[in-house]
């Protein structure tokens, strides 16, 4: 018996929550995304599409393409509020799901075939869905997660389309290869050299060039561009790091701001890990230089989520990375191999008193907010960061 | 160099030294056992250059002299084979040829020179300690498994042993967890603090039987000695200054649980296997006269919950603890009841026997809890 998974994507989800608090908005062309010169575009209406604009665009060259774009920043707070009440519809009539992203769903209807028929089961969900949310949605229906996807853009905006199984290949064959979900522009071009440009070409490579020009990769975009994928719907999306990074408004190579930067950062993260019960064992820095060079540098560490221990540890990565005296663009800290647990008191280095201290700082953060306790020495990241257009730091 | 020696009697003895040698070594000559004869003995050594251990055979034939560094393995293996029956070594020092010969046949294999063997160290200004036996094994099963594996703090990864004129006292800690075993009943000539490595410890357990016989100890500065019957084991001792255990021994612990020791180590294995697979966090709640026990594991929706009764004086308490410690612990403390000491959550728990039968001994191990967010 083969499988019948839905892939659910709400469409260009920022904007739709915007029009729908901001009716005015409808029909015009929006950006949302950081409002200086140098933040990149997190999402943009399908008006603005048309002018050459897609996501991760820096906002500078989307403004050129578009100048009479409507700019919105963000609210990530009340995206991830809407994104709970779709989830929430969802895991109400469906048996298996995943969420994926904050606007994409899979869902595993295999079987219920019999009972419902799956497109027209599906399709009432997506109704539902517009209906009680207001927020438009796009579906594709297939044999497997991969050609779901595509066939999910394939649909947009708000629309909804069905592969048969059999016809992956054919569906596939005349799409460009960057429609194949992991070829990002990088392997796109490198695909584009060899004279790739649709998926057909790649359904029709042997497989073992394509693990000569791109390794194991190669392997998996293969099967992806010929329809074969066996990965199952995982019901839940265990969270796998914690992370955060800034861009700055003017590129530095101010080490201390940097540092206190880092450390801001860094006491962030630690409280939200401590929020959700957790301890980390990886600590990761990321640096961008001004020419776009991205270097990263991790460390084991001993389960942990003590802010002194993991600020310590990140400082001394970013020593050690940052090595070229050049301007840097864009700081980042991540935390990974995360597992359920609080932290381990020691007998020697957790004196009561700092441990103390250390739970009545969280304390109040639980009751006043984030912001209310912090180092000294990172507080000016918290003003930067701090919107005066809804008084809360985003 | 010809020697005639049991296969079974040189087997045993050579198994109780092998462990001191190393899957990879630095130096060749470290998977070797040192042979010396010499005035109608045989004495076999093993060395990781850190610790030596020897020991001696009597041999009743063939008695010329001589010493060869046989490797390991080889004659290892080939002893394993071998039922009882004597075995003849002729050993020819010029060409390090070695030929065994059996009952079955022939077997020639190629040693090292002797000289390369490390040294085992002069014991220079060395002070005397003698212990029985039991006190001794008793001290390592208890602390051993409390020593801890960080690279950047040496001290921790061996035993401490605190010699005084009234009592001597055995430490571990690897920061996490502690155990304090002092025995009133052996006495140094002095004061005296030595940082015994782990390995060597694991060694001496495997041949000190439990009896009253007498070990003898040497030690100095930089060395001790253990000599027990006809084994005698060498090792450099750990160099630095071993954390001030008792100031971190919390002396004023209002709240007392007392427990059939048995009954929690067994409730606690269980309910942690539904715990955290990384942390084996466990959450213990005591109130009036029950103890809760329960674990979760988010990421499986595992789950585990378990009521037990226990004598409780002192206010109610939810403390975090991981569960590997406390039952490293609970099974160590070979008593019938035990009473767990606590002042707060995020205070370290002492756990004690609830009545000692001996009035030698003196047993405390402390844990310290992981901070619970409630």
């Amino acid at each position: 018996m083969h499988r019948s998974i839905v892939h659910m994507d709400l469409d260009s989800f920022f904007v739709s929550v915007s029009c729908l608090d901001y009716p005015k908005l409808k029909g015009k062309p929006v950006l949302i995304g950081g409002t200086s010169d140098r933040g990149v575009v997190a999402s943009c209406s399908y008006e603005a599409r048309a002018y050459g604009v897609h996501s991760a665009m820096p906002m500078k060259l989307a403004r050129r393409l578009c100048p009479d774009a409507i700019i919105v920043r963000g609210d990530y707070e009340r995206y991830s509020q809407l994104s709970e009440t779709v989830t929430d519809i969802i895991k109400e009539n469906v048996p298996i799901y995943e969420k994926s992203s904050i606007d994409e769903f899979y869902i595993d209807l295999s079987g219920m075939d019999r009972f419902f028929g799956c497109y027209k089961w599906a399709t009432e969900l997506r109704h539902r869905i517009t209906k009680e949310t207001g927020l438009p949605i796009s579906f594709g229906m297939s044999e497997n997660k991969t050609v779901s996807k595509v066939a999910t853009g394939e649909a947009k905006p708000n629309g909804q389309q069905k592969i048969d199984f059999g016809n992956e290949k054919t569906f596939l064959a005349p799409l460009p290869i960057r429609k194949i979900p992991m070829v990002g522009e990088k392997t796109a071009n490198l695909l584009r050299t060899m004279g790739v440009e649709k998926i057909e070409t790649v359904q029709k490579m042997p497989v073992e060039l394509m693990e000569n020009v791109l390794g194991e990769n190669g392997i998996a975009i293969w099967r992806k561009a010929n329809g074969i994928d066996n990965s199952p719907v995982e019901p839940y999306n265990e969270r796998k790091s914690l992370s955060t990074e800034e861009t700055f408004d003017q590129d530095t190579i101010d080490v201390n701001h940097l540092k206190s930067l880092i450390v801001a950062m860094t006491e962030k993260l630690a409280f939200q890990l401590r929020s959700e019960d957790k301890l980390t064992a990886c600590v990761t820095i990321k640096i961008r230089y001004s020419n776009f060079d991205t270097h990263t540098t991790q460390s084991r560490i001993p389960y942990t989520s003590n802010d002194q221990t993991l600020i310590d540890r990140a400082k001394e990565l970013f020593d050690k990375l940052f090595q070229r005296r050049m301007l840097i663009r864009l700081i980042g800290v991540r935390f990974s191999h995360l597992v359920g647990g609080g932290q381990q008191i020691n007998l020697f280095e957790d004196s009561e008193e700092m441990v103390k201290l250390y739970q009545a700082m969280d304390r109040m953060r639980k009751r006043y907010g984030e912001t209310s306790i912090q180092r000294a020495v990172g507080t000016e990241y918290e003003r930067r960061r701090f919107n005066p257009f809804n008084g809360r730091s985003s | 160099m010809k020697f005639i020696v049991s296969s079974t009697t040189l087997m045993k003895h050579l198994q109780q030294i092998s462990g001191v040698l190393n899957s990879s070594n630095p130096l060749p000559i470290l998977n070797n056992f040192l042979f010396v004869v010499e005035k109608g003995t045989l004495t076999v050594s093993a060395s990781d250059l850190e610790s030596t251990m020897t020991t001696s055979i009597q041999l009743t034939e063939g008695k010329q002299g001589g010493k060869i560094a046989v490797p390991a393995k080889i004659l290892l293996d080939t002893l394993k084979t071998f039922p009882e029956q004597p075995l003849t070594f002729l050993v020819d020092e010029k060409t390090l040829g070695i030929e065994i010969v059996s009952d079955f046949g022939k077997y020639k294999l190629t040693g090292f020179d002797a000289e390369e063997f490390p040294r085992v160290p002069v014991m220079e200004g060395s002070k005397t300690l003698k212990l029985s036996a039991s006190i001794l094994l008793n001290a390592i099963n208890k602390t051993l498994f409390a020593t801890g594996n960080d690279e950047l703090r040496p001290v921790m990864s061996g035993v401490f042993f605190q010699l005084s004129k009234d009592n001597i006292t055995f430490v571990a800690t690897d920061a996490h967890k502690l155990v304090r075993y002092r025995r009133t009943d052996a006495k140094a000539s002095g004061e005296g603090a030595l940082i015994v490595p782990k390995k060597p410890l694991n060694l001496l357990k495997n041949i000190v039987g439990d009896s009253d016989e007498i070990v003898n100890i040497n030690y100095n500065e930089n060395n001790i000695l253990f000599q027990f019957a006809n084994h005698s084991l060498i090792c450099r001792l750990i160099e630095g200054r071993y954390p001030n255990y008792e100031a971190v021994i919390p002396v004023d612990n209002p709240n007392k649980l007392t427990i059939s020791r048995s009954a929690l180590l067994s409730s606690v294995r269980r309910v942690s296997i539904f715990s955290n697979k990384t942390t084996h966090q466990v959450r213990l709640k005591v109130a009036g006269s029950e103890l809760h026990i329960s674990a979760e594991d988010l990421d499986f929706a595992n789950e585990a919950n378990e009521r037990l009764t226990c004598q409780y004086e002192g206010e109610d308490m939810e403390i975090g603890f991981n569960a590997r410690f406390l039952a490293d612990m609970l099974s160590n403390l070979e008593f019938e009841n035990v009473t767990i000491e606590m002042s707060a959550p995020n205070r370290a728990g002492i756990l004690v026997p609830a009545n000692s039968e001996n009035a030698d001994e003196d047993i405390l191990m402390l844990v310290m809890p992981v901070m619970l967010n409630n």
